[in-house]
């Protein structure tokens, strides 16, 4: 499967006048085929959102991507384009949706004019196709009634509605990729898994790539095809979302997976990992998650290891448990 | 619909409509009909707000001065609310040299007294039609709409809805007129409704010291002008304008704090 959208050698720098640059991401490199779910996981500031943002060019100010890195999507590098020759991919090409559905929609306007203006920013149709459109993409997002839910204001629509607007507002430009971040953090449980459902569903009938950046490897499980694990910057693990949660390799992936509860099993204090991630700029040397780690070798406060592929599919970037058995 | 605004409804309906229909029902509120005798009448049926020293009818004079007074506001008001808004969003959406420029810029006319320039402009261009009048008054106040648009877009340009827009491809110009005008209108909507009070005073005030609208042309400003030499023997002539003028600032104040309640929430 050759891969749609792919990253390489992904690294942004923030150089802040009269300070040493910080390089919040480093040498990131992944690939999304079409109708393929990916799951970037980490914990915040672990670059996860940047990565995201990167694809689209929409890095705060200040954020400069590494010589090297490539966005390679559809024959084209969105690492070499200008913010105006990028727009036209933004949406149409790839499209993204944020966490918070209560600030992603504009309060002044309804929703289905929302829905109508992200139709038009893409194509020129008329309005009452664009509002044919506007209301089907409502219906295939789940939302009930969506002739009357069309003119319906964003404060009357609850978290999970909301949700669901905002994809149909990303769905209205046919995007071949959809960059998720964070996209049910915001929402009550039982919400998140529905939208998770619909994402799952939206990739399936549309054959999108999605990639989904979280912290909560529970809502990745039984959904992504394949799972990247991000510490401090850089990929520490990638494997396929039923390898990983069968064998993880990585001592950090291992952690998260000890401090998830159970329902089997006894009841006991939950094991976490020591220490806190250190903020950009302070990242130690050689592996970066020595310092928190249980099985740190001398090896690893010297050199960074590599991510090397231990079976076909899965990388691990450790010098202790990368191809030994678990 | 809150007190406030039915208040202000009510006022400022009643001055609409004497604007509208009084010129139609009162007297030429220019005829002199009788020097000798009809001069500084006391309030009748036949004047219900008596005459002035040349005779004239005071409530003639009322409603035409009306028609100049609120006008001549509601314009300034206009094209103050125009150019600050159009001004305003340019300052809070560009970024860089430009926008700085138009920030001091904003800040520079702010601190300049609307007063004084006018003082100065209409000494050295003489008296003028009602229309430049506006046009003048509206040049002058822009500012203030300006300084409150450009920081209503400075706060909506950070919002994740306007994050949304660029990550579907909104261009900035697309961006600034969709997402952010209409949000950013609010507050110079509010704004607006206040200023016109500022403007009927202010236009009333130039007109008091001879320097708006020139007589015998009817205007608020012009009949307290007028009125100063009589205040004692007959106090209607003050009374009437300098009633209109408290009722139209009240009505306007009453409708902009109500719209404030309205589109502003939480703001006092």
């Amino acid at each position: 499967m050759t891969d749609l959208l792919e990253v390489r050698d992904l690294r942004i720098s923030f150089a802040p006048p009269g300070a040493a640059p910080i390089v919040p991401v480093d040498d990131v490199s992944f690939g999304v085929a079409a109708g393929e779910m990916v799951a970037l996981v980490g914990e915040s500031g672990c670059g996860k959102s940047l990565t995201g943002l990167a694809i689209l060019r929409l890095l705060p100010r200040g954020a400069q991507l590494g010589p090297k890195s490539a966005i390679r999507f559809a024959g084209v590098d969105l690492a070499t384009l200008s913010e105006t020759t990028v727009r036209p991919y933004r949406g149409a090409r790839i499209a993204m949706v944020f966490q918070d559905p209560m600030s992603s929609l504009n309060p002044v306007m309804r929703v289905g004019a929302q829905i109508v203006e992200a139709i038009q920013a893409h194509a020129s149709v008329p309005f009452s196709t664009a509002r044919a459109r506007a209301i089907a993409l409502l219906a295939e997002v789940g939302i009930a009634d969506p002739a009357d839910r069309v003119d319906a204001w964003p404060h009357q629509l609850s978290g999970g509605m909301r949700q669901r607007v905002m994809l149909a507002i990303a769905l209205a430009g046919e995007p071949d990729v959809l960059i998720a971040d964070e996209p049910t953090t915001a929402l009550d449980v039982t919400v998140q898994a529905q939208i998770l459902e619909l994402l799952d569903t939206l990739r399936r009938t549309r054959q999108m790539a999605v990639l989904l950046i979280t912290h909560d490897l529970g809502i990745v499980a039984g959904r992504a095809d394949r799972v990247l694990v991000m510490y401090a910057g850089r990929i520490v693990e990638s494997a396929p979302a039923s390898t990983l949660f069968a064998a993880p390799q990585h001592p950090y992936t291992r952690g998260l997976f000890g401090s998830i509860p159970r329902l089997d099993g006894p009841v006991e204090r939950l094991a976490s990992i020591a220490g806190v991630v250190p903020p950009p700029g302070q990242w130690p040397s050689g592996c970066r998650f020595h310092p928190r780690c249980p099985l740190a070798v001398a090896a690893c406060v010297a050199t960074r290891p590599p991510l090397v592929a231990d079976t076909a599919a899965h990388a691990t970037a450790c010098w202790v448990t990368a191809g030994s058995p678990t | 619909m809150t007190g406030t605004l039915r208040a202000g409804l009510v006022l400022g309906g009643g001055l609409v409509l004497l604007a509208i229909v009084g010129p139609w029902i009162a007297p030429d509120p220019l005829a002199q009909p009788d020097l000798i005798t009809g001069t500084l009448q006391s309030p009748s049926a036949t004047h219900w707000f008596g005459t002035d020293q040349y005779s004239r009818d005071v409530f003639a004079r009322l409603a035409a001065g009306a028609r100049a007074s609120l006008g001549i506001a509601v314009g300034a008001v206009v094209v103050a609310t125009l150019l600050g808004t159009l001004v305003g969003l340019i300052a809070g959406g560009a970024r860089g040299a430009a926008a700085e420029a138009l920030r001091r810029a904003i800040d520079l006319l702010l601190g300049l007294p609307r007063l004084v320039v006018l003082l100065v402009l209409l000494a050295a261009v003489g008296p003028l039609t009602p229309l430049s009048l506006a046009l003048v008054l509206g040049a002058t106040g822009w500012p203030a709409i300006a300084r409150l648009v450009r920081g209503e877009t400075l706060r909506l340009r950070e919002t994740g809805f306007v994050g949304a827009a660029r990550a579907l491809g909104a261009s900035p110009l697309r961006i600034l007129r969709r997402d952010i005008l209409p949000g950013a209108m609010a507050p110079a909507l509010v704004a607006a409704t206040l200023g016109i009070a500022d403007a009927i005073l202010l236009e009333a005030g130039l007109s008091f010291i001879g320097l708006g609208i020139q007589p015998p042309a009817p205007t608020w400003g012009g009949m307290i002008l007028e009125a100063r030499d009589h205040i004692a023997s007959a106090p209607w002539l003050l009374l009437a304008p300098g009633l209109a003028l408290v009722v139209a600032t009240t009505a306007a104040t009453l409708i902009g704090d109500a719209l404030r309640h309205r589109l502003l929430p939480g703001t006092r």
